[in-house]
C-alpha cells in the first residue's frame, strides 16, 4: 500500500520528475563554474533542497488542486497513517536519488570533489529537520498558508548555506574519538528518530482532519 | 433480513450546522435513497460514516462490524463513488485505476475491463477531457470492480442528463441482481427513486425525518385539493404542509380518513416522492 501510495506522489507530479532530475544533475556542476569555494558540497546542499523541498511542494500544490483525490483514498482501505507516511517516504526517496546522482556526478567530474559518508549523513539530518519542522505544520494549517514558509527556505538557502558552511567549521573533532561508522550512524538514527516523531505528529493531525 | 448497516446516534458539529442524533439502518437486499434538500446533511452523514469526517458520538457498523474498530475491512466491502468523482484530474484512467485498485485485496481486473468497455471508456484518456456523465460512469467501475458488497454513492445523478441518469440506474439494478448486497445513494433528484428504490432516509435540517420502504411510504400520503373555505384550525392540523391559491389549497397529508370525513369535497392525488420530501420539510399551514 506504501508503494502504491508512494507511486501515487510521483505520478502526480510527473511532470516535473523529468525536470527537477535535471536541475538536481545540474546545479553541482554550474556551482562549480559560478562559485568554486563552495565547490561540491555547497552544490549537493542546494540540489538536495531544490531536489526535496520543490517536489514536496509540487506535490502539495496536486493536492491542493484536487481535495476530493484525498477525500477518495481515505474512502478507500488505504489508511490516513499510510497516506501521512508515504508523504516522507517521498522525501527519503528524493534524498536517495540526489545522493545517487551526485555520487554518479563525482565519479566522472572529479572537480565537484568527493561524496562521502560524512555528507550524506549530515545532510540527511539536515533534510530531516526540515520534513520534520514543515510537514507536520502543513497538515495543520494546509499548503495554501504554509507556502510563503517554503518560499522563504527556497530563497534565503543561496545566503543561508555559507553561515552554515562555516558553522561546519565548528571543532567537532571530539567527534573523531569515536567510530566513524558509530557517528554517522547516530547522526543516521537522529534524523530517522526526527522523522518519526514528525510522521507520528502529522498522522495524529490529518487523522483529526475533516476532509473536503 | 440482516442490516448491513446500522447507525445509532451519530452526532457531529459544524459551526453553523450539525447532525443530531441520527440513526437508522439499511436491510440487507435493498436498493436505499437518502433524500433530503440540498444543505439538510446528506453528504455530512456520508462522510462522516465512512470516517472522512470526524464523528462528535454515536454508533456506526457495517455488516456488524464496528466502523472504529474495523475500518479498513469495512472499506474493503465498500465501493464508493463521490459527488464530483474525487479524483486526480491529470492522470489518466488508468493510471488512477492503478492507485485505487492498489488499496483493494479482491481487486478484479477482468471486471474493471468489463465495465471500461461497458461505457466506452478509453483507459489512455486524462480525467479532466471526461464529461460529467463519464467521469460517473468512470467512478462506478472503480467501485464496482472489487466485489463490493455495499455500494454508497453521494449525489450519482447530480447534473446528469436523463440518458445517462438511466443508464446508472440500470447498472444498480443489475448489481443488485449480480449479488449486491444494498446501494445507499444520496440524491435531491427523487424522480430517480420512484423508479429503483426499495427504502428511502430522509434527512433535514441534521436529522431523520423518516425511514421507510417506498410502496409505504407511497400508500400513507396523500395529497389533497380542495377550496380553502373549507379549511379551519382544526383541519389545517392535518395536513403536513398547505399551499393556498386564489383558486385553493393543496395539502398533503397522512391522515386522509379524517380530511375526507372533515372536507367532503376534496380531490385526492397519489404523491410523489418529491411531494413527500417536501411536505416533511414543512410549508404554509
Amino acid at each position: 500500500m506504501l508503494f502504491a501510495l508512494l507511486k501515487k506522489d510521483f505520478l502526480i507530479v510527473k511532470k516535473y520528475v523529468l525536470i527537477m532530475l535535471v536541475v538536481i544533475a545540474l546545479i553541482p556542476p554550474v556551482m562549480r563554474w559560478r562559485t568554486p569555494e563552495f565547490t561540491g558540497v555547497f552544490g549537493f546542499i542546494l540540489s538536495v533542497i531544490f531536489g526535496v523541498f520543490m517536489l514536496l511542494q509540487y506535490v502539495s500544490l496536486k493536492e491542493y488542486q484536487f481535495p476530493k483525490a484525498a477525500t477518495l483514498l481515505c474512502a478507500t482501505p488505504f489508511s490516513r497513517k499510510a497516506i501521512v507516511s508515504s508523504k516522507y517516504i517521498f522525501c527519503m526517496a528524493i534524498y536517495a536519488i540526489c545522493c545517487i546522482v551526485f555520487e554518479l556526478e563525482t565519479l566522472f567530474m572529479p572537480g565537484l570533489g568527493t561524496s562521502d559518508t560524512k555528507l550524506f549523513a549530515f545532510m540527511f539530518l539536515i533534510v530531516s529537520v526540515f520534513i520534520g519542522i514543515y510537514l507536520p505544520i502543513q497538515y495543520k494549517f494546509g499548503y495554501e498558508k504554509t507556502k510563503f514558509a517554503f518560499g522563504v527556505i527556497i530563497m534565503a538557502s543561496p545566503f543561508i548555506l555559507p553561515l552554515f558552511m562555516r558553522a561546519g567549521s565548528l571543532n567537532l573533532n571530539f567527534l573523531s574519538m569515536f567510530s566513524p561508522y558509530l557517528v554517522y550512524g547516530g547522526i543516521v538514527l537522529i534524523g530517522f528518530a526526527i522523522l518519526a516523531i514528525s510522521a507520528s505528529l502529522s498522522i495524529k493531525i490529518y487523522d483529526k482532519a475533516d476532509l473536503a | 433480513m440482516n442490516d448491513i448497516l446500522t447507525v445509532s446516534g451519530l452526532n457531529k458539529s459544524y459551526v453553523d450546522f450539525s447532525l443530531k442524533d441520527v440513526t437508522f439502518s439499511l436491510p440487507e437486499g435493498c436498493i436505499t435513497g437518502f433524500i433530503g434538500v440540498n444543505g439538510a446533511g446528506k453528504t455530512t452523514t456520508l462522510r462522516t460514516l465512512l470516517g472522512l469526517t470526524n464523528k462528535l458520538s454515536g454508533k456506526i457498523q457495517f455488516f456488524g462490524l464496528d466502523m472504529d474498530k474495523n475500518e479498513r475491512e469495512i472499506k474493503d466491502r465498500i465501493g464508493i463513488v463521490l459527488d464530483g468523482g474525487g479524483f486526480y484530474e491529470e492522470l489518466s484512467l488508468s493510471e488512477m485505476k492503478g492507485i485505487i485498485s492498489s488499496a483493494y485485496t479482491s481487486w478484479s481486473e477482468q471486471d474493471f475491463k468489463r465495465y471500461m468497455d461497458m461505457f466506452s471508456l478509453d483507459p489512455k484518456q486524462k480525467i479532466n477531457s471526461l464529461s460529467k456523465g463519464m467521469r460517473m460512469k468512470y467512478a462506478l467501475a472503480l467501485a464496482l470492480s472489487h466485489n463490493a458488497e455495499l455500494l454508497i454513492m453521494d449525489e450519482p445523478t447530480s447534473g446528469l442528463d436523463p440518458l445517462v441518469r438511466g443508464q446508472l440506474l440500470k447498472i444498480l439494478t443489475e448489481y443488485m441482481e449480480n449479488g449486491g448486497k444494498g446501494v445507499f445513494f444520496s440524491t435531491h433528484i427523487t424522480s430517480d427513486l420512484d423508479k429503483i428504490a426499495d427504502m428511502l432516509i430522509m434527512i433535514d435540517n441534521g436529522r431523520i425525518v423518516f425511514r421507510e420502504e417506498k410502496d409505504t411510504l407511497l400508500d400513507t400520503y396523500r395529497i389533497v385539493k380542495g377550496d380553502s373555505g373549507a379549511l379551519t384550525p382544526d383541519t389545517r392540523k392535518l395536513f403536513l404542509s398547505i399551499s393556498e391559491t386564489d383558486f385553493g389549497f393543496t395539502g398533503i397529508t397522512k391522515q386522509i380518513s379524517e380530511v375526507r370525513s372533515y372536507i367532503p369535497n376534496i380531490m385526492v392525488e397519489r404523491p410523489t416522492i418529491e411531494d413527500i420530501m417536501l411536505g416533511n420539510i414543512g410549508g404554509e399551514k
